[in-house]
């Protein structure tokens, strides 16, 4: 376990040479924290409500800090998959005395926290600039300190899947793109999950995308007990699910590579 | 005759900001200093030079893209940074490093968007361009992308994406780089030819020794900016490019070489680099030497780097230097091989 | 008159021959262009959902989002599917490829621009008319005036783009920062604008000049008013202007060199 614990501070370190390139990011990350903070002042205003979804103002803002870090902080997962595979390099990995798909976990989650971290707090910062801090309890930061890995987790596997299907698919940016944006609108980056139609809510709750970016962030705004153990049970249950599929997957894409040779 | 270059006490200075610790230190840097010259029309110049001597430089200043920091220059009776579109229409660039060519595309298409970029009358256009595609032997990819080509074949594209226009004088800014012997033979062929044939002004930059024997009937060497020698080819080649370098391997220890003009420069084992005078001693006779000796296992022969025949030219200055020397008596040296 | 077609001309030659060059990968282009549409789409997603829960906002519905959505969308695509150079413009100054567009005997900013076509601005171009026909159900005369406001906004964006890209000439690191000061204009100009108030709606009508695309698009359409129309043509024309003053003015220190240190 301990190698891949290395990897993954080997690739945070590689990635600190960046912190330039974070940096400009965090420009758009005000621009959008900016505008939703306007956006929501005039729909709690025009409702004449306190609480939308149950969040205050104040909330709905902190909300959208840990959903727009988790957005952005996403790195090219399946892309470098995707390349492997082409390339050939995932048949040399395997005479590695180690697991590709857990060398791929630990380096590409480096990357993804350090980046998160960052996002994390700049956009903290311009939410306390913007609507002050929030009323936090402990526990529910440590609830939320405990669902972010798995977040992450849940979205690599789905990432990896995609990755691997280039074994079958000439191309897989398209499914990356796709999946990408149902987790943004899915996954209620921009508005939390009790603000969709009723119908929808029920089905939302059971789909990945909502364990990966609402699940996380509602925990951390509102420390909600309930939510917690909802997600954590859905975040595992996911996780299970997608790590099996990803076993058979890559057992035929392994027998496929030394049948043909890659 | 009338003049298509003419250049005088061209100098161009460049800024440099360097960091040191936290202050930014401003120098500047002479890149053309001073340059005084002038062209012929129909004449075929090599201008030659080390790297950062100041050759691309004075191309951009030529051409309109730089404006210089003092001096006078004329190309075709316009000042070249004053009156660029209008001396656009009149000249050719073709820089080596730089394609004109559409990538993903045939050579045709860009042929087209060209006869609408220079607003070439169609019917002009197309006698041009069918006589570009038979001299320059398009024909036989000119519907193939670009990218599929060879990169020979695309410098000859290239060449003649640059003559469409018709253009007086053509700039030519390292054509050769990159290319293999027989594609750079073949274009330098291309460019005296058509320089002969259509009277069109050459002006070719290089750091090639090569291109200057085999392309252009005068050379001006620059070096720091500064014009060092400008002379006819068939003088320099006499004087400084006489040298060949020769290296050889043998399977085992040969006899001792002793000719006149062959200097043995390096001597390790069973390798040996001689330095052979082609003036003293055919280039001919050295080759049956070599052989004779010793069983040969590998041999190159190369040109002297351009650095060196500059070297040279700093301590043996030229007998008779500077603009006397008329282009117009034959070059006797034509037909001999070096 | 006679510059006017012969740079149309220039113009058209140029069209066939970028859109020929994106054919030549067909697959490529065509996934492109579905991968701008899926792009778009979420935000029309995020729109119908948050107006099924909120059903006006200052005065806007669904249907004002989405058309100004389709029109920043169809905008933004037609500005660079003919003039794609001008997002990659601060590359084009600081690797000093302007040379070779130096060369030609051409104006050297309309022929730099039209020099490449951006494969995912077509899916812009073509999402954003898709989106007004099928969401909005125009008539003629709203249709017409729609297709107006898109080449505004599309003047608009050029201009703005040359602006930002401009300032390749002045600073080292202007890449990243033309790339932020676009993505802050684009996004601010697709949200409802009369959320913006005080010291930041006089940004957006300056600096960053979004309300062009949004504010007064949506409302010419709203009132058919030629008046505010036309106060948008003035304001991309302005901005056009601002991009166009600042190229040449960067060009001149391009000439001089002075950029050299920069490039190494």
């Amino acid at each position: 376990m301990s190698k891949y614990f290395y990897i993954a501070l080997t690739s945070i370190r590689s990635r600190l040479a960046y912190l330039g390139e974070l940096g400009s990011k965090t420009i758009f990350l005000f621009v959008v924290l900016y505008i939703f903070l306007c956006l929501w002042k005039v729909t709690y205003a025009e409702t004449n409500q306190s609480s939308l979804g149950g969040l205050s103002l104040k909330q709905m803002l902190w909300y959208l800090v840990v959903t727009e870090s988790i957005i952005m902080s996403l790195p090219t997962i399946a892309t470098l998959v995707d390349q492997d595979v082409r390339t050939g390099a995932l048949a040399m990995q395997l005479v590695r005395p180690m697991s590709y798909p857990l060398n791929m976990l630990a380096q590409t989650s480096g990357e993804r926290v350090l980046s998160f971290a960052l996002n994390f707090l700049v956009g903290s910062i311009i939410a306390l600039i913007f609507v002050g801090p929030l009323d936090f309890n402990l526990s529910g930061i440590a609830m939320f300190l405990l669902l972010i890995p798995l977040s992450f987790a849940l979205d690599f596997t789905i990432y990896f899947l995609i990755g691997l299907a280039a074994f079958w698919l000439e191309d897989t940016t398209g499914l990356t793109l796709i999946y990408s944006r149902m987790t943004m609108i899915l996954g209620g980056m921009l508005i939390p999950l009790e603000l969709f139609p009723d119908g929808w809510q029920q089905i939302l709750r059971v789909l990945p995308f909502s364990a990966i970016v609402y699940g996380p962030a509602r925990v951390f705004v509102t420390g909600d007990l309930q939510v917690f153990l909802s997600v954590l049970i859905q975040q595992i249950v996911a996780i299970l699910v997608f790590a099996f599929v990803i076993r058979i997957v890559y057992n035929l894409a392994l027998r496929r590579v030394f049948s043909h040779g890659g | 005759m009338e003049n298509a270059v003419s250049v005088s006490q061209l100098v161009k200075n460049f800024v440099l900001k360097k960091r040191e610790g936290m202050r930014w230190t401003e120098s500047e840097v002479k890149a053309v200093d001073g340059i005084t010259l002038s062209i012929e029309k129909g004449q075929s110049v090599a201008f030659i030079g080390p790297n950062g001597a100041g050759k691309s430089t004075t191309i951009k200043m030529l051409t309109g893209i730089l404006h210089p920091t003092s001096g006078e220059a004329s190309v075709l009776g316009c000042v070249p940074w004053k009156e660029r579109t209008r001396l656009a229409k009149r000249i050719g660039v073709v820089f080596g490093q730089r394609s004109q060519l559409w990538y993903h595309l045939p050579p045709r298409d860009t042929f087209e968007l060209l006869s609408k970029i220079y607003e070439i009358k169609q019917d002009v256009f197309k006698s041009r361009r069918d006589m570009l595609i038979e001299r320059f032997q398009l024909s036989e990819f000119l519907d193939t992308p670009v990218r599929k080509l060879s990169l020979g074949q695309r410098m000859r594209a290239e060449v003649a994406c640059s003559l469409l226009h018709g253009p007086e004088v053509i700039f030519l800014d390292e054509p050769t780089i990159g290319l293999d012997v027989i594609a750079r033979q073949e274009l330098r062929d291309l460019i005296s030819e058509w320089n002969r044939e259509n009277g069109v002004t050459v002006f070719l930059t290089s750091h090639d020794a090569g291109d200057i024997q085999h392309v252009a009937r005068r050379v001006i060497v620059i070096n720091h900016g500064r014009v060092v020698l400008d002379d006819r080819v068939s003088r320099v080649r006499r004087q400084y490019l006489r040298e060949k370098v020769l290296s050889v391997k043998y399977a085992d220890t040969p006899e001792s070489i002793s000719l006149d003009g062959v200097k043995t420069l390096k001597e390790s084992g069973h390798a040996f680099k001689f330095e052979v005078d082609t003036l003293a001693v055919p280039i001919e006779k050295v080759m049956s030497e070599i052989m004779r000796i010793g069983s040969v296992v590998d041999i190159t022969i190369e040109d002297p780097p351009l650095e060196e025949v500059i070297a040279h030219i700093y301590s043996a200055p030229p007998t008779e230097f500077g603009d006397d020397a008329p282009d117009d008596e034959p070059d006797e040296n034509e037909s001999k091989s070096s | 008159m006679n510059w006017l077609t012969s740079y149309t001309n220039l113009a058209s030659a140029y069209i066939k021959i970028n859109f020929k060059s994106l054919l030549a990968y067909r697959g490529a282009f065509i996934s492109q262009m579905v991968a701008m549409f899926i792009n778009d789409f979420v935000w029309i997603a995020f729109w119908c959902l948050f107006f099924t829960r909120f059903p006006v906002v200052k005065g806007w519905g669904v249907n004002d989002v989405i058309t100004l959505w389709a029109i920043a969308a169809s905008g933004f695509g037609l500005a660079h599917m003919i003039m794609g150079n001008a997002l990659a413009l601060p590359g084009i100054i600081m690797r000093g490829e302007l040379d070779s567009w130096l060369l030609y005997p051409r104006a050297v900013l309309p022929h730099l621009l039209l020099g490449k076509s951006s494969a995912s601005s077509w899916g812009d171009f073509l999402f954003g008319i898709v989106v007004y026909a099928i969401f909005v159900k125009p008539d003629l005369p709203h249709f017409s005036l729609f297709m107006a406001l898109i080449c505004s906004v599309a003047v608009l964006f050029v201009g703005f783009s040359v602006f930002t890209g401009s300032l390749a000439f002045f600073m080292g690191s202007a890449e990243s920062v033309s790339v932020q000061l676009r993505i802050a204009m684009i996004t601010f100009s697709t949200y409802p604008s009369p959320i913006f108030q005080g010291f930041v709606k006089i940004l957006l009508f300056t600096l960053l000049p979004a309300m062009f695309v949004s504010h007064l698009t949506v409302s010419a359409l709203r009132n058919m008013s030629m008046l505010d129309a036309l106060y948008s043509f003035g304001g991309a024309l302005g901005v056009l202007l601002a991009g166009i003053i600042m190229f040449y003015v960067g060009l001149r220190r391009y000439e001089s060199g002075n950029l050299m240190e920069m490039r190494g």
